[in-house]
């Protein structure tokens, strides 16, 4: 018998074998030590048996004819494991840590990441089959937000070390968030301010392209870490002041050049030249014609670059760390530092949500102008 | 916008400190005693590696932040100086080079050296009866196990590992080496406590709050074979002036801050997990020094 749907069959069961061999939690006496990991049997009956039940049931799933009823009964079932495991996680780790001593850290193990990474993928992929649209995306996206904000201010977490590590530094938690956000949006709106003008002085003479790109495939390829370094000493020679945000945020512009001067280039150069000689027939003006034709249609293109400047901003700003720009980098190279995952983690995981909520938006944003060129 | 989030109240006085325990802990004590004695300060706590706080304080952009007295020896290229393998002679030449070529004025240092140094599991320790290294040079030099944990660094700097090395006439095989590229002593101890690879002894620092916690043991230094590092408030000239009182608020504090002070409030923070502005408030408060 042949699996009907190969992509849940192959993630169910990997998160099958996740649930039976990895650990699901890591109980370690403090938090240097690295532990001992259990898996979900170990930890105990009934969370245990329901996660593994469940995985047992999407993997029968996959055995059955493709229908949208069965697509409908996956993504549901994935959703609702997917809020049920990070339940789980949190009541487990509070009942490992009854009568445990005052310096127990309880992480989370493989098994946790490999079950919720295999249920988000099996949730996208029944949204993809039920071409789902934005609404649909957005309301499975609400459905998890919201329980995840439910399980966290109920306190369920409160057992995990990762909670532990936000707890010990809520207020500066708040304060590297809020910085992070802050260097990327003003990196990306910098870019954009300088990046869409050359974009349109390439698309306008198609020789300066060669000069151009030259210089911003360079920028693209100094490491992170050497551009942050190596804009101290100039900048502290003018006077700016190499150390702290602004050297962060001119590295973040100019790795994020690239992306927006080629794609303004592309969305401008890409729009059918039969379009613009009928406009130019109807009597438009050059300017009418940039503005009422060329950036409209050459829109999804420029957003699609924006896309990729956000998400890489957003990842790049980590590195800021490093040269006293604060954000979230900070709880990274302090967690690096003092070998602490989960304070790692309390920097990293952010940083991806980050990530996925600009892309996200991006496409949505993107998707507007695609169906609607007015 | 970025610049003006970078400076706050024009004439706060701004404390960094580098990007680890610490520096975390006693840059929190240096802005809790400020604003207990009415001086605006702004907290730049976790500014990043030495370089950077280095280059910061030299551009101006930071006023405060604790350094340790045998960075010195780099900051002014005098690496062969054998005034760095004495405390007194460390701090008293740092100062004055500072204060000299940069109008930096170092504060009093604490007692505690935050050296370079090698921990061995406390298992082979005891039952070796090792407490020094030159027990440790003994033991390895009669074919003892041995295999130590170092970053690259610990391993090639003359003034680290080779110093030992010649100090106390032991010599370890390549064999006899864990080296981690950039790898830090969090990294190197934790591989001693849990024998990976076979490994029993660690590049340490002799201030990590770890070592105690991941049953690990410190080799006594007796012959000075390292660079002292004590670590001190440094403050720019120019503040100092302005604020002559700071003086006599920090002294005292870090006159307090001993070895074991400094080993114990550091595990607090790394193995407890507890936020280091918590460890030093109830360290300044225990000890009479907030209210």
């Amino acid at each position: 018998m042949m699996p009907r749907n190969r992509v849940v069959f192959v993630l169910s069961l990997f998160a099958f074998a996740a649930c039976i061999f990895a650990g699901f939690l890591t109980i370690a006496p403090n938090r240097l030590a690295s532990g001992q990991s259990l898996t979900l049997w170990q930890l105990g009956g009934i969370p245990g048996a329901a996660l593994t039940g469940a995985c047992v049931a999407l993997l029968a799933l996959s055995f059955v004819p493709i229908a949208r009823g069965v697509e409908y009964i996956v993504l549901g079932l994935a959703i609702a494991v997917f809020v049920f495991q990070l339940f789980a996680a949190g009541f487990l780790a509070t009942g490992s840590l009854t009568s445990a001593p005052h310096g127990t850290r309880v992480s989370l193990g493989w098994a946790f990441w490999t079950t919720g990474f295999c249920l988000a993928m099996i949730a996208i992929d029944a949204l993809q089959r039920l071409n789902a649209g934005t609404l649909a995306r957005l309301a499975a996206l609400a459905i998890i937000v919201a329980a995840t904000a439910l399980i966290t201010s109920g306190g369920w977490f409160d057992g995990l070390s990762l909670m532990r590590e936000y707890q010990t530094r809520q207020d500066e938690f708040a304060a590297a968030l809020g910085r992070h956000c802050l260097l990327v949006a003003v990196a990306v709106f910098l870019a954009v301010i300088i990046g869409a003008p050359l974009g349109l002085y390439v698309a306008r003479g198609p020789q300066r392209s060669a000069g151009t790109f030259g210089v911003l495939n360079m920028l693209q390829t100094i490491p992170s870490v050497a551009l942050f370094g190596l804009l101290i000493a100039p900048l502290s020679a003018l006077g700016i002041g190499g150390i702290g945000a602004v050297p962060a945020i001119i590295a973040l512009v100019l790795y994020s050049l690239l992306p927006v001067v080629r794609n303004t280039e592309a969305g401008i150069s890409g729009v059918d030249r039969g379009v613009i000689d009928a406009a130019r027939g109807m009597g438009l003006t050059p300017a009418q014609i940039l503005w009422r034709i060329e950036l409209p249609l050459g829109m999804p293109i420029f957003l699609a670059g924006l896309r990729i400047v956000a998400v890489q901003a957003i990842g790049l700003a980590i590195v800021a760390a490093l040269i006293g720009a604060g954000g979230l980098g900070s709880f990274v190279f302090q967690g690096i530092g003092q070998y602490a995952t989960d304070l790692v983690l309390l920097g990293a995981l952010p940083t991806i949500a980050l990530a996925l909520a600009a892309d996200f938006i991006l496409a949505l944003l993107a998707g507007f102008f695609e169906r609607s060129p007015s | 916008m970025a610049a003006s989030s970078f400076s706050a109240a024009a004439d706060a006085i701004v404390i960094a400190s580098k990007i680890d325990t610490e520096g975390a802990l006693l840059g929190n004590m240096m802005v809790m005693l400020l604003r207990a004695h009415g001086i605006a300060a702004d907290n730049r706590l976790q500014l990043g590696p030495t370089q950077i706080v280095r280059q910061a304080m030299l551009a101006g952009l930071v006023d405060l932040y604790p350094e340790y007295t045998g960075n010195g020896a780099i900051f002014f290229a005098r690496e062969s100086d054998p005034a760095w393998h004495d405390a007194a002679q460390a701090y008293a030449l740092v100062k004055q080079l500072d204060h000299d070529k940069n109008n930096i004025t170092w504060l009093a240092a604490a007692p505690a050296d935050n050296s370079w140094a090698i921990a061995l599991r406390r298992d082979v320790a005891q039952a070796q009866r090792l407490t020094s290294l030159a027990d440790f040079a003994r033991y390895a030099n009669s074919g003892g196990s041995v295999k130590l944990a170092a970053s690259a660094e610990f391993v090639d700097s003359p003034g680290a590992l080779p110093a030992f090395a010649k100090a106390y006439g032991f010599k370890l095989a390549r064999g006899q080496l864990l080296t981690l590229i950039g790898g830090n002593t969090s990294a190197t101890e934790r591989a001693a406590a849990e024998a990976i690879s076979g490994v029993n002894a660690a590049m340490a620092y002799t201030t990590d709050g770890a070592l105690a916690v991941l049953q690990l043991q410190l080799l006594a230094d007796d012959k000075h074979a390292q660079t002292v590092y004590q670590p001190a408030p440094v403050i720019r000239g120019s503040v100092l002036a302005q604020h002559p009182e700071i003086e006599g608020i920090l002294d005292p504090v870090f006159r307090s801050l001993t070895l074991e002070h400094l080993q114990q409030l550091n595990a607090k923070i790394a193995a407890e997990g507890d936020a280091p502005a918590v460890v030093a408030a109830e360290y300044l408060r225990a000890n009479g020094f907030l209210k």
